[in-house]
């Protein structure tokens, strides 16, 4: 059983085909990444499984359900969270609230106005647990604009993982991110996806060869080769179309 | 039928006076110019105040040029400060200056109409139709009005400011990488959609009544016709200004009401309740509330209005 | 918020109690004693008015303060739950029916209510300036329809009821306007509280969240279009309440309650206040009815001022008045206020020679444009008498407006600077 499957999905805006023809399958608990060129569509595919655009053609399945066309909220509360890459919180909620805001609709608590929220103690102190993954427990009640850019990424996972979704997408977490921050969140994915499905976008090979157990490389809207990383930098059609050039990049 | 259709028409051109202002402000500024009929309102009474003076056609081309001035200075004071605030300060201060000159206006001008009246050489009667006659003032309310119209039209696709403008309207970043002074451009374009608001100030002035209450019985109406027509689309500021301005004109023409179309087929009117303000109410009665409802079922199933490209 | 985690570990509590209920407390006793230190009728008439008129701006600040949606016909649901009250309280009266008059507010709610639910259901759909449009679309609509269907609004002159002739509860019969206020009080209390607990639910947080940012909202598991539309429900409910509150008061209701006018007077009271904090609305609608009141008693130009001051606050301070008085309460806290004192009273010179010369040249321009017929050029301005006729005032005025602006530029920089100082000297210190 997958955790995620796309089945012969295609986007075209306009005229113009981003996506032509993607399948992929995730399995429960595997940590897949998906790399490829600047324009190859990677963030549009990230798009397209979460449902912040419609797919034009083609399915998407999340745990064996169809979730094609749904909105990014139904797909979230069927087990399905993701990131941003640019950072997107809610800058002048303190960093504590951001995160609380994130677990309420998955304790149960929806659109509850009879909840005195002070005393949803689950909430509370799952969001005070994840602020302490995430290493931010000091930074709780500032708001969230005035910390520092790795900090905001951190967050920014924070938010992600607090419904506690068991498929959790990360659209390039460590960009712009120096030698030793991104050592740091490598640990901190690794820590925060434990036991859950990981599937991201990154282009640093390093976090990339690092982290997942296998990767998709996704070249002009199609996915030329989805295998275990050894096997991935050893394909050569792979090293021809992208890892030569990004790996010498790296060094 | 004739003259409704001609007073449709002209209420219509006079509208897309304003709309036109109004959408060039929105498309190439991003507000919502909440004052906008409150310089259509200046425009009539520094018409009736320099006709005073210096009669009538002075007045056409002074009144606007001040408007204009006024306009920019507003934006130059005023609005550049609130900008960095962002939008919604932007559209409270034009709400709060709309106000402003509404008080203004009544304490120079006083709460009463003004008599500001058809200059001489016009206060005569155009033709005459079925024993009824047409005032020459209104024929050239129209003339007027198309002319600009024709101006307009002839800048925005011959000149290079119109290109610039035009380009603006669908990208409004551009004009700034173009290499444009943004700031000036921003207040000659608010001075200039001022001014042609208050052309049509000084032109409905004699026709329409001149008082404190004009500019806000007509601002939800201008905001109809431009999100009707789609933010930024001068065409459908066009289109949606001409149809409101005939379905206005009919429905004050209509004398019918739901109980007597109900009566045509059969069924009698209610005693009592509610209900029976709703028979006895006319067409021309709902006239007023048209344009409101044209607002509400447009935003909801054609969020970009008739001919927008854009996202209200 | 940093109170939970602490209070948590605190063992006083009374201490507890006391910092958490104080404020309540301290508003119930004030709201009690108000009427005994200034009881005359007058006095009783504009707290009356200032009750209603927060209940009101606080329902409109759930909307544009809380959830970020701007609406500029918040008065169709005042307006609605009014006429609705003041036919209920017809009925009542008429049918002799058991209803006492101090549960005739929700009355008002539930219209407000049902209201919002239905045309929230089509306004909410949309955010930003659609929502914006639609609202004003709406209001607008409501207003002229209100002229239109005499049967429920009474077209001009309006609805009147009695609401003495009620069923009576302990001899109280709500005839003397101090007991009214009492009625008033008790109900602005405790939509207060309401209100305020709101905030601190789930959903009311959500608001914060959609007003930040919509489209992470939305990942995070929560349709924007729901959270505003509940939001948008539940403040057509208290503007409903705070129109039936309007409707006992005055006994009457007409168009002007219901019109484009009065929502946006609400948008005034809510803004000037400062829509970034819960108190703002509530120091808005405060300020907006004295200046109602004593502004119109002074000046027949006072709309004026009323507008002039939206816009500076507008321009100037975009926090309002809650808005201010955060700015400074770092400092106070951290004991720099008083650094920042001298330059605000030096700043106070120029602020006020401006305001005088702009005062000074409205009220001649009125006196002049205005009264001069009737009253002749004689005037008074701050028991000063002049006669508007001559040039002096006016010359003084400009002098005085020129000279404060040309200072005032002069002298804001030094202000900035020792603000800055203040509050970052306490980072610094940190």
């Amino acid at each position: 059983m997958s955790a995620l499957a796309l089945e012969d999905v295609h986007k075209t805006f306009g005229v113009t085909p981003i996506i032509r023809g993607v399948s992929l399958e995730v399995g429960k608990g595997e940590r897949h990444a998906i790399i490829g060129p600047n324009g190859a569509g990677k963030s549009t595919l990230f798009h397209l499984i979460s449902g912040r655009f419609p797919v034009s053609q083609g399915r998407v399945t999340l745990n064996d359900e169809d979730i094609t066309g749904l909105k990014p909220y139904q797909i979230n509360r069927r087990g399905l969270s993701r990131s941003f890459q640019v950072t997107n919180i809610f800058p002048k909620l303190t960093v504590f609230e951001n995160v609380r805001c994130a677990v309420l609709w998955h304790l149960g608590y929806r659109y509850s106005f009879w909840h005195n929220i002070r005393k949803l103690n689950d909430a509370n102190e799952r969001a005070m647990a994840i602020l302490q993954q995430i290493g931010l427990a000091d930074r709780s009640q500032l708001p969230a604009g005035v910390l520092t850019y790795a900090e905001q990424r951190a967050l920014e996972i924070g938010i992600t993982i607090a419904g506690g979704a068991g498929v959790v997408m990360l659209d390039e977490p460590t960009a712009g991110m120096s030698r030793s921050e991104t050592a740091h969140f490598v640990n901190l994915i690794r820590k925060v996806t434990e036991g859950r499905t990981l599937i991201m976008v990154e282009h640093d090979m390093g976090v990339v060869f690092d982290l997942a157990d296998r990767i998709s490389v996704l070249v002009y809207g199609q996915i030329i080769a989805s295998d275990t990383p050894a096997r991935i930098r050893s394909n050569t059609a792979v090293q021809e179309a992208y890892l030569g050039q990004a790996l010498e990049a790296e060094h | 039928m004739i003259f409704s259709t001609l007073n449709g028409v002209l209420y219509g051109m006079l509208l897309f006076l304003l709309a036109s202002g109004l959408t060039l402000i929105f498309s190439m500024m991003g507000v919502l110019n909440f004052a906008h009929a409150s310089f259509y309102m200046l425009g009539a009474y520094f018409g009736f105040q320099i006709s005073q003076w210096l009669g009538f056609w002075v007045a056409l081309v002074a009144a606007p040029v001040l408007v204009g001035l006024i306009g920019a200075a507003v934006e130059r004071w005023g609005l550049r400060t609130v900008h960095k605030w962002g939008h919604v300060p932007e559209l409270l201060f034009t709400f709060g200056l709309a106000f402003v000159v509404e008080e203004l206006v009544q304490m120079v001008w006083g709460k009463l109409p003004v008599d500001y009246r058809v200059p001489a050489l016009l206060d005569f009667s155009a033709f005459e139709l079925f024993g009824t006659t047409y005032p020459a003032f209104r024929m050239f309310m129209l003339l007027i009005s198309v002319a600009i119209f024709l101006v307009l039209l002839l800048v925005l696709t011959r000149s290079r400011i119109g290109l610039i403008i035009q380009a603006a309207l669908t990208h409004p970043n551009m004009v700034a990488m173009l290499g444009h002074n943004v700031p000036k451009v921003f207040m000659m374009v608010f001075g200039f959609g001022c001014g042609l608001a208050a052309i049509a100030g000084v032109i409905a002035g004699p026709a329409l009544v001149t008082q404190p209450s004009m500019a806000h019985v007509l601002g939800p109406i201008l905001f109809v016709v431009v999100v009707f027509g789609g933010l930024g689309s001068l065409p459908g500021a066009f289109i949606a200004s001409l149809l409101i301005g005939l379905i206005q004109t009919f429905a004050i023409a209509i004398n019918y009401s739901l109980g007597d179309a109900l009566g045509a087929i059969g069924i009698g009117r209610p005693i009592s309740g509610a209900l029976s303000d709703m028979w006895q109410v006319t067409v021309a009665q709902i006239g007023p509330v048209v344009p409101y409802l044209m607002l509400v079922l447009i935003l909801i199933f054609r969020p970009t209005g008739l001919m927008g490209t854009r996202e209200t | 918020m940093s109170s939970t985690i602490l209070a948590a570990a605190r063992p006083n509590p009374v201490l507890d109690l006391l910092r958490r209920y104080g404020v309540w407390i301290a508003a119930a006793g004030l709201m009690i004693l108000l009427p005994k230190v200034f009881s005359s009728g007058a006095a009783l008439t504009t707290m009356c008015l200032m009750g209603i008129m927060i209940v009101f701006s606080l329902s409109y600040n759930m909307l544009l303060g809380q959830t970020g949606m701007l609406s500029f016909g918040h008065a169709v649901y005042y307006g609605l739950g009014g006429f609705l009250a003041v036919h209920a309280m017809n009925t009542i009266a008429g049918g002799k029916l058991p209803i006492p008059l101090p549960v005739l507010p929700l009355v008002g709610g539930f219209m407000g209510l049902l209201f919002g639910f239905i045309f929230g259901a089509v306004s909410t759909r949309r955010a930003g300036t659609a929502f914006a449009m639609i609202s004003l679309g709406l209001g607008e609509l409501i207003a002229s329809l209100s002229l239109i269907l005499r049967g429920f609004f009474g077209g001009e002159e309006g609805i009147t009821a009695n609401r003495t002739k009620m069923l009576t509860l302990w001899g109280v019969r709500f005839g003397p306007q101090i007991e009214v206020y009492y009625l008033i009080a008790a109900w602005c209390l405790v939509c207060i509280a309401a209100m305020f607990a709101f905030t601190r639910t789930p959903l009311g947080r959500l608001c914060n969240a959609v007003r930040e940012n919509p489209e992470r909202a939305e990942f995070i598991g929560y349709s924007t279009q729901m959270v505003r539309f509940i939001a948008f429900c539940v403040a057509g409910f208290f503007a409903g309440i705070a129109g039936g509150l309007a409707a006992i008061n005055f006994e009457l209701m007409n168009a002007v309650n219901i019109s484009g006018g009065q929502s946006g007077v609400v948008l005034l009271m809510a803004y000037i206040g400062g829509i970034g904090h819960f108190a703002g609305p509530i120091l808005g609608a405060i300020l907006v009815v004295l200046l109602q009141v004593f502004l119109s008693d002074i000046t027949g130009a006072w709309m004026l001022y009323f507008g002039l001051i939206f816009i500076g606050m507008v321009m100037f301070a975009p926090g309002g008045l809650a808005g201010l008085i955060m700015l400074h309460l770092p400092l106070w806290r951290r004991g720099t206020i008083l650094q920042v004192l001298p330059h605000y009273a030096a700043m106070a010179v120029p602020v006020l020679m401006g305001a005088a010369g702009l005062t000074l040249l409205i009220e001649t321009a009125h006196h002049q444009l205005v009264k001069t017929q009737t009253d002749g050029p004689a005037m008074h301005f701050f028991r000063l008498g002049f006669d508007s006729n001559t040039p002096l005032p006016w010359l003084a005025a400009a002098l005085l407006l020129g000279g404060g602006l040309w200072l005032g530029r002069l002298y804001a920089p030094r202000l900035k600077a020792a603000y800055g100082d203040a509050a970052h000297g306490v980072e610094a210190a940190r």
